[in-house]
């Protein structure tokens, strides 16, 4: 699944993904509301849930951060399934020291996305 | 001349009414007969000078003076004393915040010039403080601007990146001559350009910081993350650390970040053998780094220009910013550097960092 509020980065990350085959769907979402409104939906279909998001921080209203808050609460076992990795192109040292230290973020991955980057932090967190 | 609003305290009449009469052509006048009807026009006025009286009966000046010090901090306070009354001037002086004392009876010409050097120093305060909040305003409106640069500037910057990214998978890149080639070496350039405008920003912003910093991880996360646009070059690292090394994370990675990526982008053409060797001894007073290459090598002549902002050579395409930055953060952290270098043989560049344990 992929968050993002700017349509030429969904566009752009879309692409990359499916060209390097790393995942089967891609579900694209505008905005932070947009995608919790879909594991709300989908909270007891695991079949439809993510196994892995790539949430923007910057976004308007709702950015990742705050995205981040609502998400801790949904049950542990929608949490262990979507792996979250934070993706942007902020060199703000707040926000990577913030990313890092919240504890459902597995990375902080920078814009652009590169597929090898991408691979490697699939490697390690998901298995098979 | 603006109005000058002057308060004056006196529990006699007369004072109040020979007051009055010399000075309300100068000044609007307020005059009490008390502290208490004194602090009731303070609080309805804003007034430049209050002269208090010190001999009152219930209040006198001082002990007014320090009952508004926190209230009513701006007005200046000139005292009016008798000759004797050295105790109340020591107290006056000590806790009453007071500007100027004036011996009883005054002369006009005196208190007239004490108003008005009141009135300057009130004035200051006041121009003072707004230049300050200005000062704030701006510097915060500077830190939100640097936040837009590295957000709003890179963000399109990096979509068009990334544009390039999924024209190289999908084969597309050597379709139309070179200018995929042209567009992202662009890209690259401004992108680098916005990092370095951050990087010289935050040395000079932000305060320095001593923590652990684990040269171990850092040194391979730092190759790791320069080396990506070039796989040939053989690393040599060698860290001999006896003691930890405590120093500012910030500067020291944006230091040898700089120096590992200048090592990298600067080799010799069609050199087969690349290597950068970076040692560090870090010892019980200082870390001792030095960060080698066998690249192009700089000319003896240049030597002394590379540390200084925009300064670059025709033949690469530096944007004469790293070492300048370089530079600048170890000038913050009591850092230093030195260099040799040779056409032939490649550059060397020796650090030396202060322990801050």
């Amino acid at each position: 699944m992929l968050i993002d509020d700017n349509e030429v980065d969904l566009k752009i990350n879309s692409k990359i993904i499916n060209l390097s085959k790393l995942f089967d769907e891609i579900i694209t979402c505008l905005s932070g509301d947009e995608a919790l409104a879909y594991l709300n939906k989908h909270a007891d279909d695991e079949q439809s849930l993510p196994d892995f998001i790539l949430l923007d921080i910057q976004m308007p209203e709702m950015d990742g951060f705050d995205f981040m808050e609502i998400f801790k609460k949904f049950p542990e076992k929608l949490k262990n399934k979507c792996l979250i990795a934070m993706l942007s192109s902020t060199l703000d040292f707040g926000d990577i020291k913030k990313a890092e230290a919240n504890p459902y973020v597995i990375k902080l991955l920078k814009k652009p996305l590169f597929p090898k980057e991408l691979e490697d932090v699939l490697n390690k967190y998901l298995e098979a | 001349m603006p109005t000058i609003r002057v308060l004056y305290i006196d529990d006699e009449e007369n004072n109040l009414n020979a007051f009055k009469a010399g000075f309300r052509r100068q000044y609007e006048i307020y005059t009490a007969i008390s502290a208490a009807e004194g602090l009731k026009i303070l609080e309805n006025v804003v007034l430049h000078v209050i002269i208090a009286d010190q001999k009152m009966p219930q209040t006198t000046g001082v002990e007014f003076f320090k009952s508004i010090a926190k209230t009513h901090p701006d007005p200046v306070r000139i005292l009016l004393t008798g000759y004797t009354d050295i105790e109340a001037l020591a107290d006056a002086i000590n806790h009453g915040d007071i500007y100027r004392y004036i011996t009883k009876p005054w002369n006009d010409l005196e208190l007239h010039n004490s108003i008005k050097n009141a009135y300057d120093a009130y004035k200051a305060k006041i121009d003072l403080r707004e230049k300050v909040s200005e000062l704030e305003k701006t510097n915060d409106e500077l830190n939100r601007f640097i936040y837009s640069i590295s957000h709003e500037l890179r963000a399109p910057l990096v979509s068009a990146m990334g544009v390039i990214n999924v024209v190289k998978m999908e084969g597309l890149y050597d379709s139309c001559g070179e200018y995929w080639s042209l567009i992202e070496t662009c890209s690259n350039k401004l992108d680098y350009y916005i990092q370095k405008t951050l990087q010289y920003y935050k040395n000079n912003k932000i305060a320095s910081e001593n923590t652990l910093v684990n040269f171990e991880k850092l040194i391979p996360e730092l190759i790791n993350l320069y080396s990506y646009t070039d796989k040939d070059t053989h690393f040599h690292v060698d860290i001999k650390q006896d003691s930890d090394f405590y120093g500012d994370a910030f500067r020291i990675e944006v230091i040898l970040g700089n120096l590992i990526s200048n090592a990298i982008k600067y080799q010799k053409e069609g050199e087969g053998d690349k290597k950068v060797n970076i040692i560090i001894e870090v010892k019980n007073n200082a870390a001792e780094i030095v960060i080698s290459d066998n690249g192009m090598g700089i000319l003896n002549e240049h030597l002394e220009k590379i540390f200084t902002q925009f300064f670059k050579i025709k033949t690469n395409h530096g944007t004469g910013l790293g070492l300048f930055i370089v530079k600048e953060a170890l000038n913050k952290i009591n850092g230093k550097i030195t260099v040799s270098s040779d056409l032939s043989e490649g550059t060397a560049f020796k650090i030396t960092i202060p322990n801050g344990k």
